[in-house]
């Protein structure tokens, strides 16, 4: 059993890596390894800039020894669920990691050892960059060459659980506002101060 | 006429700098010089237009930003690009009119002033249905380009008219270019500088457009004059007789009367409407068909656009060099052939396969539909005098509605493959081309026929004499 194991894990690395010889790397041929959970519940809404997100992240223990040797970092990443991809081309996902768009935000980046079993938990404030949209979380495990060699993620392979909300700020401050109000009061004050001149100066002549 | 009898008339104008002809109209081009009312006016206009079009056309650089911010959808974004145009239609057929009755300094001040304040409301906006509102009412800056045509046809005489219009045009065109590269390097500069977030540094970069723009309107207002001779009010009060029987409705049917001004509309619609389609479209297709990188295919779409500093005022040279040679007939043929082989030059680039080969018929195809454009307003002048502006917005505006209406019919959905959206869109530029052979002027002749000198018909609707 430990042997058909060791032979089933080292038949998939090789497909890996076999795929990654030729530059690209299939989301379909990478194996789901990782556990990953996040702290907001299923439909939470999360404020960026102000409320934290937790992730914890570890190899499933349930499979057999020697699957995680190739890997070297970790990174989480969040990643946009499905209806916040419909009609948006810039966000899709595609088979070619390369290519894919769905995962555009990085929470975390960690080296990683195989020899600690415990699982690994980073706490964050969601940065004031990430827009309006729902979320999942998922982690990516790169090799030696930063190739991806295998995920995990907090939803299910069809996307559809444990999604949580972002709410972005708003980029509006009252200072800009005032700022393009008197700009275009400026504007529109000196269209009229024109007329104004260009009038008296030809009543001027007129009177001459 | 009492105060000419109390008082000394003023001293004339320093004409001696520029060559005049009869009607004061400068009848030399020097690019770099200033000299007053000429060159000045060119420069005036050339910038206010500049500015226009950096405005119009600052927004599109930063979508990638501002679609996650207004949580725009793709259907959002073709709408608004749409909508920018189609608010320039309508602005466009209406400073035509403005223009021969305001005169092009006060029109186009106006408008840039007017403009401003909505360039600065985009700081405001936060959902798509203000989004596309805001995009249609900053189309209509674009009207500018009417007023920029018509005061150099009035400051320029007839044998450099092509010139003077093709390189005012030409070198405000490029502010669309321009905005690409220097509104993504005012953000960067933003983020990583001042540290200020994405979702407001885009915000408060429009400041800058709209800035420029109030300068620029301003030293119009300042320094500009419509006439080579004076202002307009001053000049046309001289003339209380012409200026009794022009009113708005008159000036108005006349041009539209005129079938010149409606092919001229159609053509033009087919060589500046294109280039303004490819703007949009070439950026994503070299993007998705040859898989370059955002930053190249954005460097591709700038240099089609950058384009303009040469090739827009070398179709007004080859206008005034072929009227000079053949007149009228000459011009219209210089047209006809150039446009023909731009959407020659766009069949070919729907079906070349590799990425430098398409690059460099783009160089080709961009150099002779801007040259077109040139061209057209090299003929735009000599179709009518006293509804120069209605014919100019007529022109202006056909433009544009051939944009939107390429767009709509080839570039939104997935009917054509996008190579074969471009073959289509040459194939009408060569279809809509023909109607040019129809443009008839009985004192100087058509392409097919010579002119018959019409005396009752002259007097009647011109007063151009090449």
């Amino acid at each position: 059993m430990a042997a058909r194991g060791i032979l089933l894990a080292s038949l998939l690395l090789f497909s890996c890596l076999a795929v990654t010889c030729y530059g690209i790397v299939l989301f379909s041929s990478l194996p789901s390894t990782l556990v990953v959970t996040a702290s907001p519940k299923q439909g939470q809404v999360l404020k960026a800039g102000e409320d934290k997100i937790t992730v914890t992240w570890g190899l499933n223990q349930s499979l057999p020894a020697g699957v995680d040797s190739a890997y070297k970092t970790i990174k989480l990443k969040l990643c946009y669920a499905p209806i916040s991809q419909v009609d948006r081309a810039w966000r899709k996902t595609v088979e070619n990691l390369s290519k894919d768009k769905t995962c555009q935000f990085l929470i975390v980046s960690r080296a990683y050892d195989a020899s600690n079993k415990a699982v690994q938990s980073y706490e964050a404030t969601v940065e004031r960059d990430v827009p309006t949209a729902t979320y999942f979380v998922r982690a990516y495990a790169y090799n030696s060459d930063n190739v991806e060699v295998a995920y995990g993620q907090t939803t299910d392979s069809h996307k559809t659980t444990d999604l949580f909300q972002v709410q972005a700020i708003s980029g509006r401050h009252v200072s800009l506002d005032i700022a393009s109000a008197c700009f275009s009061a400026f504007s529109v004050v000196s269209l009229i101060g024109f007329f104004v001149v260009e009038m008296r100066r030809a009543k001027q002549s007129q009177k001459k | 006429m009492e105060s000419q009898r109390t008082k000394p008339p003023p001293p004339p104008l320093p004409f001696s700098l520029l060559p005049v002809d009869e009607n004061q109209k400068a009848t030399e081009f020097r690019v770099f010089s200033i000299s007053k009312p000429h060159m000045l006016a060119f420069h005036l206009a050339w910038l206010s237009l500049f500015s226009c079009f950096f405005s119009t056309f600052s927004i599109p650089p930063l979508l990638p930003i501002i679609r996650d911010d207004l949580k725009l959808t793709d259907a959002d974004i073709g709408h608004a690009g749409i909508a920018s145009f189609v608010g320039s239609i309508f602005s466009r057929l209406a400073m035509g009119p403005a223009c021969d009755l305001f005169g092009p300094r006060i029109a186009s001040a106006t408008l840039s002033l007017l403009t401003a304040p909505i360039i600065l409301a985009t700081s405001l906006v936060s959902s798509p249905q203000s989004f596309i509102l805001i995009r249609f009412l900053i189309g209509f800056s674009l009207a500018n380009f009417v007023a920029n045509q018509f005061w150099m046809s009035s400051m320029f005489s007839t044998n450099v008219v092509g010139l003077a219009n093709g390189v005012a045009a030409g070198w405000a065109n490029m502010g669309a270019g321009v905005t690409q590269l220097v509104m993504p390097f005012l953000y960067n500069i933003l983020i990583k500088y001042f540290n200020i977030v994405p979702f407001t540094a885009w915000r408060v970069i429009f400041i800058v457009p709209a800035t420029f723009q109030v300068i620029t309107a301003i030293t119009v207002l300042v320094y500009g004059q419509d006439l080579p001779t004076g202002n307009y009010k001053k000049v046309r009060t001289q003339y209380t007789k012409q200026t009794q029987k022009e009113n708005l409705l008159g000036i108005l049917f006349r041009g539209l009367r005129n079938y010149r001004g409606w092919i001229l509309a159609l053509t033009y619609g087919y060589c500046f409407g294109v280039e303004l389609t490819t703007d949009n479209v070439i950026a994503q297709y070299f993007y998705d068909r040859f898989h370059v990188d955002l930053q190249l295919a954005g460097t591709i779409a700038a240099s089609f656009g950058m384009a303009n500093l040469f090739s827009r005022p070398i179709g007004g040279v080859i206008s005034d060099k072929m009227g000079k040679r053949f007149g009228m007939r000459g011009r219209l043929w210089g047209l006809w052939v150039v446009q023909t082989v731009a959407g020659l030059l766009c069949v070919l680039l729907g079906r070349i396969n590799s990425l430098w080969g398409s690059i460099v018929v783009m160089c080709g195809f961009s150099v002779f539909v801007q040259a077109a454009s040139g061209l057209t307003f090299g003929v735009v002048p000599f179709v009518s005098q006293r509804s120069l502006g209605v014919i100019a917005g007529m022109t202006g505006s056909g433009g544009t509605v051939g944009a939107v209406v390429t767009q709509l019919l080839l570039f939104s959905g997935s009917k054509f493959s996008k190579q074969t959206s471009i073959s289509l869109m040459g194939t009408m530029m060569i279809v809509c081309t023909l109607p040019i052979t129809l443009i008839y002027f009985p004192q100087w002749g058509g392409m097919l026929c010579g002119p018959s000198f019409d005396p009752e018909k002259a007097n009647e609707d011109y007063h151009l004499l090449e």
